[in-house]
C-alpha cells in the first residue's frame, strides 16, 4: 500500500512537471542566452513612483506581473512545437490572438485574455531567425483605462501622423 | 415528415457549399501565409471586439469605434517586390467566387489593375474584398463583418488610409446606382 502510494506521488510530480513544460518560459528560462527576468508586483509598485503623471502611475499600479524571456544573436532554441503547444494551451486558457503581423522572416503575435471587460493577461510574441521575445503581462487593465491611455497618447500613435500604419500599396489602392 | 427528408438533403448540400466557396479565398491566403515576400496581417474578432470597448472623450475615436464595432476580421496579403504581380492576381482572380460577391469597383491603369467585390445586404456590406495586382505588386485585403457604407470612411481614417473621400464616391455612385 505504501510503495502505491510512493508510486503515485512520483507519477503525480512526473505530470507537473510535463505540465511545466508547455509554458515557455519556465521551459526556456535557464537556456544558455537566455535573457528571462520577472518583475513583481511590489517592483512595479515601487517604480510607479518615478512616473510624472498620476494617471501612468495608477495605469502602472494595475499590472501585477511582467515576465521577460529573449533570445538575442543565435538561433533560438525554442522550438515550433513547443510554440504550437503555447497556442493549444492559450486556447485552452482563454487566451486568444489578437493580432498577427509576418513581414519577411519576422512575426509579431498579440495575445490577450479578457474577463468581466478587463485585460487580464497580455502576451507578446516576437520571432526572427536570430531573436525570440517573448512579453507576458499580468494584470486587471480596464477598458477605461486602456481609453485614457489612448486618450494620451500622441497623434503619431493613434495613426494621424506621418508614418501610416498599412503598407504604401494598401494605400495607393485605397486612394484609386 | 416526407416534405422535411425532402428538403433536408439540400439544406445540408448548401451548408457544405456556402463555406467551400469562402474556402477558395482561405486556402489562397494560407497558400502564401508563410511565403518571405508577401507581408501578412491578420486582426482577429477578438481585437475588434476588444477595440469597440474602449471609450474615451476623443470624438474621433468615438466615431471610429462605432464604425468598427460590427467588424470580425481583417486579413491583408501583400508585396511590393515580387516578380509576377499580374499572375499572382489572375491567380487571385480566378478563386474569386462571382456567384458570391458583386463587382463594385474595377480599375486598369496601365498595367496596374485593381478590383473590389463585396457581399452586401442593402446598405451593410457583410465582407470586402480588395484585389490589386501590377508587374511588381500584389495585394489581398479581406474586411468581414458588418461594414456600413456610411462609416466606410471612419474605418479607413482608423486604418490612416488615405482616399476617404473617394471611398465616399463609391458610396455615392452605390446610391444612384440603387436609385
Amino acid at each position: 500500500m505504501k510503495q502505491l502510494l510512493v508510486c503515485l506521488i512520483f507519477i503525480l510530480i512526473g505530470l507537473s512537471l510535463h505540465a511545466q513544460d508547455h509554458g515557455l518560459y519556465w521551459k526556456y528560462k535557464d537556456y544558455d542566452g537566455a535573457i528571462s527576468f520577472t518583475v513583481p508586483r511590489w517592483a512595479i509598485h515601487a517604480g510607479s513612483w518615478f512616473l510624472e503623471e498620476k494617471q501612468d502611475r495608477k495605469l502602472a499600479r494595475k499590472v501585477r506581473k511582467v515576465r521577460v524571456l529573449v533570445f538575442e544573436d543565435q538561433d533560438a532554441p525554442v522550438t515550433k512545437r513547443d510554440l504550437q503547444r503555447f497556442s493549444q494551451k492559450a486556447g485552452r486558457r482563454h487566451l486568444e490572438p489578437l493580432l498577427t503581423v509576418r513581414e519577411g522572416q519576422t512575426r509579431v503575435e498579440i495575445w490577450a485574455k479578457e474577463r468581466r471587460n478587463a485585460l487580464r493577461k497580455i502576451v507578446v510574441l516576437v520571432r526572427e531567425p536570430e531573436t525570440f521575445a517573448l512579453v507576458s503581462l499580468r494584470g486587471k487593465l480596464k477598458m477605461d483605462d486602456i481609453g485614457q491611455l489612448i486618450k494620451e497618447l500622441p497623434k503619431e500613435f493613434k495613426g494621424e501622423g506621418d508614418k501610416p500604419l498599412l503598407p504604401q500599396n494598401v494605400r495607393n489602392v485605397i486612394r484609386i | 415528415m416526407k416534405k422535411t427528408l425532402v428538403l433536408l438533403p439540400f439544406v445540408l448540400l448548401l451548408a457544405a457549399v456556402a463555406p467551400a466557396q469562402n474556402d477558395a479565398i482561405n486556402r489562397f491566403f494560407n497558400q502564401y501565409m508563410e511565403d518571405e515576400r508577401f507581408t501578412v496581417v491578420f486582426v482577429s474578432p477578438k481585437m475588434f471586439s476588444l477595440v469597440s470597448k474602449i471609450s474615451t472623450d476623443d470624438e474621433d475615436w468615438e466615431k471610429y469605434r462605432e464604425a468598427i464595432g460590427g467588424l470580425t476580421g481583417l486579413r491583408v496579403l501583400t508585396s511590393d517586390s515580387i516578380s509576377n504581380g499580374i499572375a499572382m492576381y489572375k491567380e487571385a482572380l480566378n478563386k474569386v467566387p462571382a456567384g458570391e460577391y458583386s463587382e463594385l469597383l474595377t480599375v486598369r491603369d496601365g498595367q496596374e489593375n485593381v478590383r473590389i467585390w463585396i457581399k452586401d445586404s442593402g446598405n451593410i456590406i457583410n465582407e470586402l474584398l480588395l484585389l490589386v495586382g501590377s508587374p511588381d505588386e500584389f495585394v489581398l485585403l479581406s474586411l468581414t463583418g458588418r461594414i456600413d457604407l456610411d462609416k466606410i470612411s471612419e474605418i479607413s481614417k482608423g486604418l490612416n488610409i488615405d482616399g476617404v473621400k473617394q471611398l465616399e464616391k463609391i458610396k455615392q455612385e452605390d446610391k444612384v446606382k440603387k436609385d
